[in-house]
């Protein structure tokens, strides 16, 4: 960080000034930190309708009718224009077609890649996981996926009451989805904590760098 | 017992302040945590070292700023590695804040340490809008779907891009999300496609991930932080996240003193109430 010039130092202290106001709010809420919430949620929305408007409307619309002439595409553009008539109660209706298409077409895409992409390969790989190469290791993995697996399906099984050797079941269910909602919290809680070092880490090298620079 | 119900009713802001002072500690004195490797974080690591040199991989910067303490530095840690490899990189991202620009960023600033040149050893694509449409579209053409890069310069003015025309065209896909982009990578483009992919992730997603490297779907995984430091100790280029991992260590050493703390001071005033009704 040698050499900073005027302009990055004002950029460190900018940052630097946004993250301690945000913290601050751990202590109580307070004016520092509303202004910053604010900047934050304007600066994003003003960015994401600018990028959007850019990357869709004149990449993908504009520039393909009036450059390559293909005009078709004043189709979607309609349908695209549509969805604003939410905006007025008397001719809300006129959305649904937009949505209609919107709603098919993603059911459609995302059917197939799931069927093909999610639920096949991992139904297949869970089948491949009672190959055992005989050891004992690979004996006890393969029951841990077969209980598991076959406990954790019953809890969801809500025809029948959860009763006699289906209630058994689906406790023994219950554990196993404990465990790995305890996996999730425990990567959470890690996630977290490194979200605070990130910050950390910028206040303590790249601004302490500016201001030892300064001072 | 007195001592446990004041536990029990401790201000939060004390519990905030020991966790500000082991993640900052760390940082004034280095204690320097080992960093183990994974099998799942070797695995992708050796996908990308086996690649033949000057193969094209692509890399996404599917993430938004905010998870840039731990993305960033796989990003990084993966640069150095396909750079020394004189490997020929193309980054995209399918994230509107923060993904484009830190690829940009980061990609001119590690490219530069190799003295590779723009167009002819990476690209920066940039990103589009749904994802979805995108990933099916990179297969039959990567041009219409991005007409022109990053800084608006047309594909076709790119030497590298007259090489690379679609999937067919690159050896690897390293995706680096903190999203649901990475399933629909290996969803669309590893199942449909059939191009190999590895992925770096947010701690949040990846408990989610070790189903796919475990069904063959995808090549090697980082998991976090953790999953960051342990590429750059492959890599041989220490960063922030090995140098996080102190700060990391800490933390969690103090949630869990916190956890053993309260869970006594629980029982232990449990009992006593318990008594007294």
């Amino acid at each position: 960080m040698e050499g900073i010039s005027f302009l990055e130092h004002f950029q460190l202290w900018l940052r630097a000034y946004l993250i301690l106001s945000l913290f601050s709010f751990l202590y109580r809420d307070n004016r520092f930190y509303r202004l910053s919430e604010h900047i934050f949620a304007g600066l994003s929305a003003g960015y994401y309708v600018g990028l959007i408007w850019q990357t869709v409307i004149i990449q993908q619309l504009v520039n393909p009718m009036v450059d390559n002439g293909e005009w078709w595409l004043v189709f979607p553009g309609l349908l695209g224009v549509l969805m604003f008539t939410r905006l007025i109660p008397k001719w809300s209706w006129v959305s649904r077609v937009s949505l209609a298409f919107v709603i098919g077409n993603t059911a459609g895409i995302y059917l197939i890649s799931s069927l093909h992409g999610l639920i096949l390969p991992q139904m297949l790989s869970t089948m491949n996981a009672v190959n055992t190469d005989g050891s004992f290791s690979s004996i006890l993995l393969a029951l841990v996926v077969i209980i598991g697996v076959i406990s954790t399906l019953v809890y969801f099984y809500f025809s029948k009451e959860h009763k006699g050797i289906l209630g058994v079941t689906a406790r023994v269910g219950i554990w196993f989805i404990m465990i790995a909602f305890g996996a999730h919290f425990g990567y959470t809680v890690m996630a977290r904590v490194s979200l605070l070092i990130g910050r950390v880490q910028f206040l303590y090298y790249d601004w302490g760098a500016s201001i030892r620079q300064i001072f | 017992m007195e001592f446990w119900r004041k536990i029990m009713n401790i201000d939060r802001r004390w519990v905030y302040l020991l966790i500000a002072l082991s993640v900052t500690f760390p940082m004034i004195v280095v204690i320097k945590f080992p960093v183990e490797v994974t099998p799942v974080a070797r695995q992708l690591y050796d996908a990308i070292d086996k690649l033949p040199d000057s193969s094209v991989v692509m890399l996404t910067f599917d993430y938004y700023p905010n998870a840039a303490a731990e993305t960033e530095p796989m990003s990084i840690a993966a640069l150095h590695h396909m750079f020394k490899k004189d490997m020929r990189v193309v980054t995209l991202s399918n994230i509107p804040l923060g993904g484009p620009t830190i690829a940009e960023r980061i990609t001119r600033e590690i490219a530069a340490e190799y003295d590779k040149v723009y167009g002819v050893d990476y690209v920066n694509l940039g990103y589009k809008a749904n994802y979805n449409a995108v990933m099916h579209g990179l297969a039959n053409s990567i041009e219409s779907i991005f007409p022109s890069d990053y800084t608006n310069t047309p594909l076709k003015d790119l030497p590298l891009m007259d090489s690379v025309k679609n999937y067919d065209d690159i050896g690897f896909i390293y995706v680096v999300a903190d999203n649901a982009t990475v399933d629909y990578w290996i969803q669309i483009v590893n199942a449909q496609y059939g191009v190999p992919i590895g992925s770096g992730v947010t701690a949040v997603v990846a408990p989610k991930m070790y189903s796919f490297v475990n069904s063959g779907q995808m090549t090697g995984l980082l998991g976090g932080m953790k999953g960051a430091a342990e590429y750059e100790k492959m890599v041989g280029e220490e960063g922030k996240a090995i140098r996080g991992m102190d700060a990391q260590s800490m933390a969690h050493l103090a949630i869990i003193f916190l956890v053993i703390l309260g869970n006594i001071g629980f029982f232990a005033t449990r009992k006593k109430e318990g008594k007294e009704s």
